[in-house]
């Protein structure tokens, strides 16, 4: 029973992390931005938290700041995919390498000292377990908020049909940077969890990947936020069952494949049918597919 | 065909002669450069050059520890150091090539990650001189270095043994590769040497750098009756660190660096490889303008590895556990115990009578 309970808590804060970006991951899909740059943003959520703990000896700012930081990043490629057209995979695989990059010149200018971060004055246990709940309240809020708000109509219809969001006299522009903005904060506040929830310093690197595993938990979760919660929570699970279970000779790499796996059986339809939002990565001026499709010949020869 | 076709036909082929007698002459040009900088000046400062593997700086382990040699060499050669770190395997090659085109003296690749990428940057710049740590390189002007962890690893696992009060041991690795089994097969074979009974747990990362995994299988390791730790995993280590302050009565074993300062009393020694003595060796060897070459393999004998000197735990341990490990030290220097350096070779291990 005792390590029962440990495996739980251990899925847990494994999990959560997970949550917070494929929460942020589903918000902006939703709103018809692909945010590959989910892992940059849990980086420099991660690092701005601890550069700022330990500057200012607050774990509590260095939280804020983690959120500002993944505001930044992630509003970033916001206003680059709708101000400035940009491809959204080339914006989000930029951002990443800036992340990975500005963060590792941080680490030399903020504590002389490239690699690692020393110790700072961390959130604890309280804040860790805080965190945790944090993730999963959100989950249901951001499900609520999509469903059921005049926002979060508007989201969704940003990502299936940003025309007629136009239509209707609201400009998706403003939606997907405000998403964007939203999945910023929550993938920062991931990051901080990382490094100040879990842990007390930051380390180049130390976001491993979670930022991809995130978006197969997009997918995997059907792009709803209670879905992707639950799908990162599996993950997380899964993580956690091959921590207790690994031995010498089962080969962990296996084990670390397999969210990726889970999202391209959801992908394929083996698991149940996954649909993307239909202009989820879609640059504004161009028509979905599906709707170019039923619109043939009426709308073609209008120019735009 | 027509006129006009036929000319533009002929313009293409112009440009593309002009374009390879570009190519033509900036060949032999770049391999004059190299040739005429290739041999240390006599009065001019040795000049060295390292490249991290995706550790990097700060690792408080390996890299830091190849870094201290230079800094070592500075410090006492006048030497020029410079230091390029690789965030990913892709910047291996580019990071060699950009030294090796410089007037370096001597250019170390700092891990195995990089023996492919160098053997191929050290057959295009026959001239140049590398040293690689922990591989073994057959190009003729690379000098290797590499270290019997496993004998560091079993005087570690020896010590684990005699004082664990549970019984049950851990080894935490970061990559399950070869390179990181000679340091589970030694630690487990030293523990059998003390006392068969004793239960090795064994896990791996999969990663150096998830500093947050580390810390996290530490815990699932200390949860699953484990008091001691040997932690051998990069900078996913710092995280089972971290994780071995926070318990009461546990302890963690370091490598590669002193890494006993990082939580002082809570590791019980670190296993150390000395990349800097060995990088330093190769730098005085350079500087004496003895081009070093072949492979050179550091132990117990000559300080290449070895335990640290309980500056937190020598109380904790007791004075008669570290006269026991002295004496097991001493017969694997004299070559009467043979620690296993694979999981094979650890399966057919016998504890030695002393």
């Amino acid at each position: 029973m005792d390590s029962f309970a440990g495996f739980v808590s251990l899925s847990l804060v494994k999990a959560t992390p997970l949550v917070f970006a494929a929460l942020a991951g589903t918000i902006c899909e939703r709103a018809g931005i692909l945010n590959i740059a989910l892992e940059g943003a849990l980086t420099v959520g991660a690092f701005a938290a601890v550069a700022v703990s330990f500057a200012t000896g607050s774990p509590v700012l260095g939280l804020f700041a983690a959120v500002l930081a993944g505001i930044a990043l992630c509003a970033l490629l916001g206003i680059a995919a709708t101000r400035f057209g940009v491809d959204q995979i080339v914006a989000g695989t930029g951002l990443n390498l800036l992340a990975a990059g500005g963060t590792a010149f941080g680490l030399v200018v903020v504590f002389g000292q490239p690699g690692a971060s020393p110790e700072v004055h961390a959130l604890g246990a309280g804040g860790e377990k805080a965190l945790i709940v944090a993730a999963f309240v959100a989950a249901f809020v951001l499900q609520a908020v999509l469903d059921r708000t005049p926002w979060g109509l508007r989201v969704r219809a940003c990502g299936e049909n940003p025309r007629a969001v136009r239509s209707a006299g609201v400009d998706p522009r403003r939606v997907r940077v405000t998403a964007t903005v939203v999945a910023g904060a929550l993938a920062g506040i991931g990051g901080a969890f990382l490094s100040l929830g879990e842990l007390d310093i930051y380390s180049d690197g130390m976001t491993a990947g979670r930022g991809f595993i995130a978006l197969a938990a997009v997918i995997f979760g059907r792009w709803t936020p209670l879905g992707a919660a639950g799908a990162a929570l599996a993950f997380g699970a899964l993580s956690a069952l091959q921590f207790v279970l690994q031995r010498a000779g089962v080969p962990s790499e296996l084990m670390q494949a397999l969210p990726y796996l889970a999202a391209l059986a959801a992908l394929t339809g083996i698991v149940g049918r996954a649909r993307a939002p239909a202009a989820d990565g879609v640059p504004l001026d161009e028509r979905p597919a599906h709707i170019g499709r039923m619109a043939k010949g009426s709308v073609e020869n209008r120019g735009d | 065909m027509t006129y006009g076709r036929a000319r533009a036909i002929f313009r293409g082929g112009l440009v593309l002669a002009a374009l390879a007698a570009l190519g033509a002459c900036s060949k032999p040009a770049m391999t004059t450069a190299e040739g005429e900088s290739a041999t240390p000046g006599g009065t001019a400062p040795l000049r060295l050059a390292m490249v991290t593997d995706v550790g990097g700086l700060g690792d408080k382990s390996f890299n830091d520890s190849a870094y201290a040699g230079l800094q070592q060499a500075k410090a006492r050669l006048g030497a020029d150091v410079q230091v390029l770190q690789s965030k990913s395997a892709a910047d291996y090659q580019p990071n060699l090539t950009v030294l090796a085109d410089q007037d370096e003296d001597e250019i170390f690749a700092v891990g195995f990650l990089m023996s492919k990428d160098l053997d191929q940057v050290a057959r295009t710049y026959p001239r140049r001189h590398f040293a690689i740590v922990d591989a073994v390189s057959s190009q003729p002007n690379v000098a290797s270095m590499t270290f019997r962890e496993q004998d560091g690893s079993f005087l570690a696992g020896a010590l684990a043994a005699m004082v664990t009060k549970t019984k049950t041991i851990g080894f935490l690795g970061g990559v399950d590769i070869p390179l990181l089994r000679k340091f589970e097969a030694g630690f487990t074979a030293g523990a059998h040497q003390i006392d068969p009974s004793v239960k090795v747990l064994v896990k791996y990362v999969g990663s150096f750098e998830d500093v947050a995994s580390g810390k996290e299988l530490a815990g699932v390791m200390y949860d699953g009756g484990a008091d001691i730790v040997f932690v051998a995993a990069g900078k996913s280590g710092l995280g089972a660190i971290d994780e071995t302050r926070a318990r009461p009565n546990v302890y963690a074993i370091g490598v590669d660096a002193d890494q006993d300062a990082l939580a002082p009393g809570k590791i019980l020694t670190s296993m150390v490889k000395h990349v800097d003595v060995a990088v330093f060796k190769i730098a005085q060897e350079a500087h004496g303008l003895k081009t070093p070459a072949g492979n050179v393999e550091f132990g117990l004998r000559d300080g290449g590895v070895g335990l640290t000197d309980f500056k937190y735990t020598r109380a904790a341990i007791g004075s008669a556990h570290i006269a026991r490990l002295a004496t097991i030290r001493d017969a694997i220097v004299a070559g009467r115990i043979v620690p296993p350096a694979t999981r094979e070779a650890l399966a057919t291990f016998k504890p030695a009578k002393l």
